[in-house]
């Protein structure tokens, strides 16, 4: 599987622009907006840090190297203290993950995280669909997913719709729909 | 079921102490203040075995893996009150993945079994489910305590089985878990003929709560003494649920935060001017400083202060602190800097246990003016201080020295450096000399996490010196085996080490491998160990389970692995169950 990352622009612009052109009908056309947030499960390819958690990011640049575990504050210490570790769930998976929002410098770089904590393993029905399917060019994708998340008025909203730095302070948890 | 105790004919006026019949035994052992002791009476002779464990109300299970739930059943059979504890102390920091274990349905199951009339249960860093929570509802006629501490795995589903069931509950007690919200108003299940609840503390849940309901379960509670509030209350839902429970002794208070209004100051200050028996407060995050006041008519009767998670800062909060005189107990971020130490210090000094979290532990840039000073300032004025959980950013020998002869009454010294390999700020030496002190001062020390830069000096003075420690923890610390080796040769009453990114190897874990017999457990980290000195340990201690763990997101393909490959995790601890069966494929039993 190959990772597709499919974001709007932040300015809302009419559907064409904003969707993913992966050729095929999936129910996330029936939502198809400017500003849907979608991302389509990968391989593994993104797994070649060492192999840590989510609390050590090699590969975001000009970010402090942070060792897992350490300083050792428990994790609803650092939600408080600005380091912004939201928790993520995806629909049908019954363990969810945590981000560190501030950690990232874009959309693209949180998708591609999301991407690479809920892998082709975490919601089996996606991959038999895929197979089930069939696809073009010995590309094999899953259906899109869209990416949601809680503000700080506790409500529900697609990812993508503000400029990066707004979101990333007011976000309080995601949740990706299958 | 036959006594067993003789009533042997006597030949003097009452019968020879070793035939006195069981009852006697029991009720003295009812008297002995520790489970040790009563443990060490139960060895003494079969009798006393007997009389022991038929007669034992509470049990701490404090590694579920050290013996399997029949055990405790089987060896317990009275039993009202158990604590079940589960993950090692590193899963709080996310050094334990999901799915390790420690899952709570055995025990619940064997419980509902063998302890039918089981009272309370209390468990920590556990895997617990809504089932198991439905089957606690459904199987202790009596149940009256639940106490969840950093567990998961549950839902408010859960939750609405309990409230449902437990006709008897006295206390729901949630401490930091995560609790997954499918928006049942569990709080509305509590019949309204229910009116026994003591304690509630639902501070961890996330979502939201009835007001009205909860308004109405407090009112009818009349003996509510801990109330715990979540992120869904309010500020002025805060201000009318105190007046419905004045008589409250422990708060939360939940969020705080709103914008300040004079209406709503005088209406949380009247509230609080009514809770005169109120003794512990929490909560206060996002407080902001102009309501704090408010809080000024309780201050005086405050024993324990936990303002953990507020984020308040500046002259209010010293002031508001300083109130305080009779607190015991101040827990609070390090944004109280230096000299609202030093204020705490003069003002408390009735304080016995101090703990200041960092408020920025990622941002090396932020930094706020908490030092060494800080803790140098209450250690010196605070004579009853003797448990301290401390995070800086810096440290001198000097100031740990001072600390150390100012308190040889601690008992439990937790100092984090968040810089690792920090050394003395001003001599640039490793701090040695100042943890050596510590541990050469405070004789009764139970507790020890060491930081900053250390080698192996510091661990040959705890080696000899820490008697009575039970818990060391240690990270970035250490040049070579022979720190690991001090530790484990010496330490008499070592119950719980927990080690990572040290250079510690095989050689003193295999050397020292009987000691690691008469200790809960061990975790070892990012240090210099390999799989054969696993497997050897293994090997030689068959009443040890020697768990390893490499990569927490993949398999652990232990015997394709050779003796020399590197250990990323290992966690050993004595059981008399056998390994279990329940590892995630990354974790393997060697």
């Amino acid at each position: 599987m190959e990772l597709e990352l499919g974001l709007a622009p932040p300015n809302t612009r009419p559907p064409a622009a904003g969707v993913v052109a992966c050729g095929k009908r999936t129910f996330g056309e029936a939502f198809v907006k400017a500003t849907l947030p979608l991302f389509v499960r990968d391989g593994d390819g993104d797994d070649d840090d060492d192999g840590a958690r989510d609390g050590v990011d090699l590969h975001t640049d000009n970010k402090r190297k942070r060792l897992v575990g350490w300083p050792p504050v428990k994790s609803a210490h650092r939600r408080s203290s600005g380091g912004a570790y939201v928790k993520v769930k995806m629909e049908g998976v019954a363990i969810g993950r945590k981000v560190d929002v501030s950690l990232h410098g874009s959309y693209d770089e949180l998708l591609r995280t999301l991407a690479r904590m809920f892998p082709s393993g975490g919601a089996g029905g996606a991959e038999d669909e895929a197979a089930v399917t069939g696809q073009h060019e010995g590309r094999r994708r899953g259906p899109p997913y869209v990416v949601t998340y809680e503000d700080g008025e506790g409500d529900w909203l697609l990812v993508g719709d503000v400029p990066w730095e707004a979101f990333a302070k007011t976000v309080k948890r995601l949740k990706i729909l299958a | 079921m036959g006594r067993g105790g003789s009533h042997a004919a006597p030949a003097a006026a009452s019968p020879p102490w070793h035939a006195l019949p069981d009852e006697v035994w029991e009720h003295a052992f009812s008297f002995l203040p520790a489970d040790s002791d009563r443990g060490a009476a139960a060895a003494a002779c079969r009798s006393w075995l007997r009389a022991e464990r038929r007669s034992r109300r509470r049990l701490v299970i404090a590694n579920c893996y050290a013996a399997s739930p029949q055990d405790a059943v089987d060896r317990f059979p009275s039993v009202r009150a158990v604590e079940v504890k589960g993950k090692p102390h590193f899963a709080d920091f996310g050094l334990v993945p999901p799915g390790w274990g420690a899952a709570a349905a055995p025990w619940v199951a064997a419980a509902a079994d063998g302890w039918p009339l089981l009272e309370e249960l209390s468990f920590k860093r556990m895997y617990v489910t809504d089932d198991c929570l439905e089957m606690i509802a459904a199987s202790f006629r009596n149940f009256q305590v639940l106490r969840l501490v950093s567990c998961e795995g549950f839902s408010t589903s859960g939750l609405a089985a309990i409230a449902a069931g437990c006709r008897n509950v006295r206390e729901l007690d949630l401490q930091e878990n995560e609790i997954e919200d499918c928006s049942i108003h569990w709080l509305s299940l509590f019949p309204e003929s229910f009116t026994s609840l003591v304690t509630l503390n639902f501070s961890c849940l996330e979502g939201d709560v009835d007001i009205t309901v909860l308004e109405r379960l407090v009112t009818r509670c009349r003996n509510l003494k801990t109330l715990k509030l979540n992120n869904a209350i309010p500020l002025d839902k805060l201000a009318s649920l105190l007046r419905k429970a004045p008589q409250i002794v422990e708060l939360g208070t939940g969020r705080f935060s709103a914008d300040y209004h004079l209406d709503l100051f005088s209406k949380l200050a009247a509230a609080f001017a009514g809770c005169k028996s109120l003794r512990r407060l929490s909560g206060a995050w996002d407080a902001v400083p102009e309501y704090l006041p408010a809080f000024y008519c309780v201050c005086e009767g405050l024993t324990s202060l936990n303002l953990s998670y507020a984020t308040v800062r500046g002259p209010e909060l010293v002031k508001f602190i300083s109130r305080c005189k009779n607190l015991q107990l101040l827990w609070v971020m390090d944004l109280i800097e230096d000299h609202g130490l030093a204020a705490v210090a003069s003002s408390c000094n009735k304080l016995q246990e101090l703990r200041v979290f960092p408020s920025a532990p990622f941002d090396a840039a932020e930094q706020v003016s908490l030092t060494e000073r800080g803790l140098v300032d209450v250690s010196a004025s605070c004579p009853m201080l003797e448990s301290v959980l401390y995070f800086c950013r810096r440290m001198t020998n000097e100031a740990l020295i001072t600390i150390a002869k100012n308190r040889p009454n601690f008992t439990c010294f937790r100092l984090c450096i968040i810089e690792p390999h920090t050394p003395d700020y001003i001599t640039h030496q490793p701090l040695d000399a100042g943890f050596s002190a510590i541990v050469e001062s405070c004789k009764g020390l139970r507790r020890l996490s060491v930081s900053g830069l250390l080698t192996d000096r510091v661990f040959r003075s705890i080696g000899a010196h820490a008697d009575r420690l039970e818990m060391l923890s240690i990270a970035f610390a250490g040049n070579s085996d022979l720190g690991l080796h001090y530790i484990l040769s010496g330490c008499k009453s070592l119950k719980k080490l927990e080690i990572r990114d040290c250079p510690f190897g095989d050689k003193p874990l295999l050397a020292n491998a009987a000691k690691l017999e008469t200790m809960r457990s061990l975790w070892m980290s990012s240090c210099s160990l390999t799989l054969g000195a696993c497997r050897q340990l293994a090997r030689k201690m068959p009443r040890l389970s020697v768990e390893v763990m490499n990569d927490p997101r993949r398999a652990c393909p232990l015997d394709s692995l050779t003796d020399e490959s590197h250990v990323e995790t290992l966690y050993v601890y004595r059981t008399i169950a056998g390994p279990r069966s329940d590892t995630p494929a990354c974790v393997q039993i060697v």
